[in-house]
C-alpha cells in the first residue's frame, strides 16, 4: 500500500517544477499521507475506505507548484549575479590586453624605430594582463554555492559533494591556468633574451612539473583536511 | 459551517504557529491535533497546510528539519523561530480586537 500511496503522489508531482523544494515537498507528502493512512487503518477502517480518505484529503496540489519553482537547482540569484559580473571583468580585462598591446606597438613604432625587441615587451605585458581574466572565467564557470545547512537528507549531502568537487575543479583550473601562461611568458623572455630557441622549450617541460607538483600539494591538503 | 471552514483557512497560519509553539511537530500531527481540539469537526486540506508552511517559511517564522526516523519514511518537522513567537503574538493580539469588534456588531 505503500508504495500505490508513493506512486499516486508521484502521479501528482508529475507537473511539478523539477527542483529540491517540489522533492522535499513529495517526499514530506508521502510521509505524512502513509502516517495517516496506517493511523486509518488501525481505526478499523477498511483498505479501500482509507484509501479513498487520504487521497481525497490531499486536495489540488497544482497550485503549491509556483512556489516551489526555482531560477537554478544549484544557482542562487545572488551567485548568478556575481557569475555576471566576474565574466563582465573578465571580458574587461581582455579588452584591456588587447589595446595594450596595440597601443604598444604603435608607440614603439613611431618612436623606437630601430628596436625589434621592444615590440616584445607589449605582447608580454598583454599576455599578464591575460592571466587574471582567465581565471576568473575558469572560477565562473564552476562556480557552486555553498549551502550552510544543518540538517542534510542524502540528496543534499550528495549535492553538498558534487559542489565540493566542482569547486576543487574551479581551483585546478585556475593554477593550471596560471602556471601555462606563465610558463608561456616566462619561454618568450628568455628566448627572446637569450635567442637559444633551441634549449628555451624546457620552459614547457618545467611548467608541466609545477602542475603536477601543485596538483599532489593540492590532493594531500584537502585529503587531511577530510 | 462553510463560514467556519472559511474563517479558519484565514488563520491557517496563526494555528501551526500556536501549535509549534508548544513543541516541534509535522503536516500530519498538527493536523491530527486540529482535529482532536475541535472534535473532528475541523481538518486542514493538506495543500492548504503545505503552503501555509512555505509562506511561514519564507517569510522565516519557522524552520524546517528532517527527523532521524530508523523505520519508514522520514518526518519532515517544523520548529517556530523567534520572529516567528513575535509575529504569533502580534497575531493574537489582532485576532483578539477584531473578535471583540464582531463580538460587539453581531450581538
Amino acid at each position: 500500500m505503500e508504495e500505490k500511496i508513493r506512486k499516486h503522489i508521484d502521479g501528482l508531482f508529475a507537473g511539478a517544477p523539477k527542483t529540491r523544494k517540489a522533492m522535499d515537498l513529495k517526499e514530506e507528502m508521502t510521509q505524512n499521507t502513509i502516517e495517516k493512512y496506517q493511523d486509518l487503518i488501525g481505526e478499523g477502517y477498511q483498505e479501500e475506505d482509507a484509501w479513498q480518505m487520504v487521497t481525497a484529503s490531499i486536495g489540488d496540489v497544482t497550485e503549491l507548484f509556483h512556489e516551489l519553482e526555482e531560477p537554478d537547482l544549484f544557482l542562487s540569484e545572488e551567485d548568478r549575479r556575481k557569475k555576471a559580473i566576474l565574466k563582465a571583468a573578465a571580458i574587461g580585462l581582455y579588452i584591456l590586453a588587447g589595446v595594450v598591446l596595440f597601443a604598444w606597438m604603435i608607440i614603439s613604432e613611431s618612436y623606437f624605430y630601430s628596436a625589434p625587441d621592444l615590440g616584445m615587451f607589449g605582447m608580454i605585458a598583454a599576455g599578464l594582463l591575460c592571466i587574471p581574466p582567465t581565471c576568473l572565467l575558469v572560477y565562473a564557470a564552476n562556480m557552486y554555492p555553498d549551502y550552510g545547512k544543518k540538517e542534510k537528507n542524502m540528496v543534499e549531502s550528495y549535492q553538498e559533494a558534487r559542489r565540493a568537487r566542482n569547486r576543487e575543479k574551479a581551483l585546478k583550473g585556475s593554477i593550471s591556468a596560471i602556471i601555462w601562461l606563465a610558463t608561456l611568458i616566462v619561454y618568450f623572455i628568455v628566448s627572446f633574451v637569450t635567442q637559444e630557441w633551441g634549449v628555451t622549450w624546457i620552459a614547457f617541460l618545467m611548467g608541466g612539473c609545477a602542475q603536477a607538483v601543485l596538483f599532489l600539494v593540492f590532493s594531500l591538503k584537502s585529503e587531511s583536511k577530510s | 459551517m462553510s463560514i467556519t471552514s472559511d474563517i479558519l483557512r484565514g488563520h491557517t497560519e496563526a494555528i501551526i504557529l500556536a501549535h509549534l509553539l508548544e513543541k516541534d511537530s509535522y503536516g500530519y500531527q498538527i493536523n491530527k491535533d486540529i482535529m482532536k481540539k475541535t472534535d473532528n469537526q475541523c481538518e486542514l486540506k493538506e495543500a492548504t497546510l503545505y503552503s501555509a508552511f512555505r509562506r511561514l517559511e519564507q517569510a522565516g517564522y519557522i524552520r524546517t528539519y528532517w527527523g532521524d526516523e530508523k523505520v519508514g519514511a522520514r518526518r519532515r518537522y517544523y520548529s517556530i523561530t523567534e520572529d516567528g513567537r513575535r509575529a504569533y503574538r502580534a497575531y493574537k493580539r489582532d485576532w483578539e480586537e477584531a473578535k471583540a469588534v464582531i463580538d460587539q456588531l453581531l450581538r
